[in-house]
């Protein structure tokens, strides 16, 4: 076993002047999360207006997703916001704090609507599928569904020009020199934004998967 | 023990070619960073998704006028926490009407204040019984005041009358004595309001004139609902809060 291969990475070899930069621009990121949560931990009015705005399309798309009725999905973000507002002591400020946060608590609110749903089918139709392996099989759609969907909040809400990158390498499938070629940015640079914009996003998905 | 560093297993997933034999081996061998390098991976299989869809602007202005007003029942569940015949505000009903949203800023102006100098000042008695039922009834002495509070109007320190707590043998009767409530159209509806802030109750209308009488529940004041509240209520048929208080203060 090779225990201690690696003392040191050469992280260097990409280029100190752009993995500084860089270095600030993920923590500038991670700044900006974390004290606006602390602000809605400590009763911030202002905090939970821009937490509505930087993640309630992603819980009213995904509510709408898996509810599949625009009126449904209004009533759960609604209860999904008001709901982080009365229970925001019980949030722990981090940079990756939000989006596990919030899915958690639309999940519950998504699984109200269905059981009130499921309560009105059976008061309608007696019992004849199973209705277990049908609510288990939705529940695991949701999870992908919830992950496509942080994934893009994730990269939408990313500054320039990590944002832009990000959506030419992973949605256009365009390669790091294109990439380089289009923006204008040398290759490295676009190399290290690719590289911490996916491990931004890994850690987002992180939350949200536990 | 010495892992590859993230940046590196990110490029693993990446550019492979930029990457050198030392870390390529190194995760071959390492299981947590293997499973971190296929967690990496997986990530590029769920990107791709379509555009996010945002909520109407309504759902916006719902939630906020929620968090403004913590008595537009924030906590759904405790909408209705004392079985009363007349509940509190439901949260559908108060999301929905745009009335309630609009006028509860003046509806809870002075409820901060009001919890702020009871947390200064102390309860006495009823602070003393607020958590054990044990400790609420001294032994008995019939109709005698136990609380008593000095109503106001809310913009200013208009005096709007007083109401007082009364305890009679098992029961407990709220007496309310406003006076200078206005003429504003519709009836005067009396509430107590929990120092919470997020909960509230309907005792009754004034029936007649600006004094009245209202049964309230043993051990009701005890959890809190200290804050008297007379609001005026238009003939709507919505039983919950106008959001127009007239009259308020806070029984100690």
């Amino acid at each position: 076993m090779r225990a201690t291969a690696f003392p040191t990475l050469p992280r260097q070899r990409y280029g100190d002047d752009v993995v500084t930069g860089l270095t600030e621009f993920d923590e500038k990121l991670d700044d900006g999360v974390q004290s606006v949560a602390a602000r809605l931990v400590e009763g911030d009015e202002t905090a939970i207006e821009e937490i509505y705005d930087r993640w309630s399309a992603l819980v009213h798309t995904l509510a709408l997703r898996a509810l599949r009725d625009p009126h449904d999905a209004e009533d759960v973000t609604q209860l999904v916001f008001v709901a982080a507002w009365g229970s925001r002591h019980t949030l722990t400020p981090s940079p990756t704090a939000f989006p596990s946060w919030l899915i958690g608590i639309a999940r519950h609110k998504i699984a109200d609507v269905r059981a009130a749903r499921s309560r009105d089918a059976d008061r309608i139709a007696a019992v004849t599928a199973g209705p277990d392996a049908h609510v288990t099989t939705l529940e695991s759609a949701d999870g992908e569904i919830a992950d496509r969907l942080v994934v893009r909040q994730a990269v939408q809400q990313l500054p320039d020009p990590r944002r832009t990158i990000m959506f030419l390498a992973f949605w256009e499938q365009r390669s790091h020199a294109e990439i380089a070629e289009t923006t204008g940015l040398p290759l490295g640079t676009v190399k290290s934004h690719v590289r911490r914009g996916l491990i931004h996003i890994h850690q987002q998905l992180e939350g949200v998967r536990r | 023990m010495t892992h590859a560093d993230l940046d590196e297993l990110a490029a693993i997933v990446l550019h492979p070619h930029d990457v050198t034999d030392e870390v390529r081996d190194h995760v071959a061998s390492c299981p947590d960073c293997g499973t971190l390098v296929a967690s990496l991976a997986d990530v590029r299989r769920v990107a791709g998704a379509e555009a996010l869809v945002p909520a109407p602007e309504r759902v916006r202005e719902r939630v906020l006028a929620h968090v403004r007003a913590p008595v537009a029942a924030s906590q759904p569940h405790l909408a209705q926490p004392v079985s009363l015949p007349v509940g509190g505000p439901s949260l559908v009903a108060a999301g929905r009407r745009r009335r309630w949203a609009r006028d509860v800023p003046a509806w809870t102006a002075g409820l901060a204040a009001g919890v702020a100098l009871v947390a200064g000042l102390g309860l006495g008695r009823l602070a003393d019984g607020a958590d054990g039922p044990e400790a609420v009834d001294p032994p008995a002495a019939t109709d005698r005041v136990v609380a008593a509070a000095d109503l106001t109007a809310l913009d200013s320190d208009a005096s709007r009358g007083m109401a007082s707590a009364v305890r009679s043998d098992d029961s407990i009767t709220l007496r309310v004595s406003a006076s200078e409530l206005g003429d504003e159209d519709g009836f005067h509806e009396v509430w107590l309001i929990n120092v919470d802030g997020s909960r509230m109750v309907a005792l009754g209308v004034l029936a007649s004139g600006n004094d009245g009488e209202f049964d309230v529940p043993m051990g009701l004041i005890e959890k809190g609902y200290r804050i008297v509240d007379i609001s005026v209520e238009p003939d709507d048929g919505d039983p919950t809060h106008s959001g127009v208080s007239l009259a308020r203060g806070e029984l100690a």
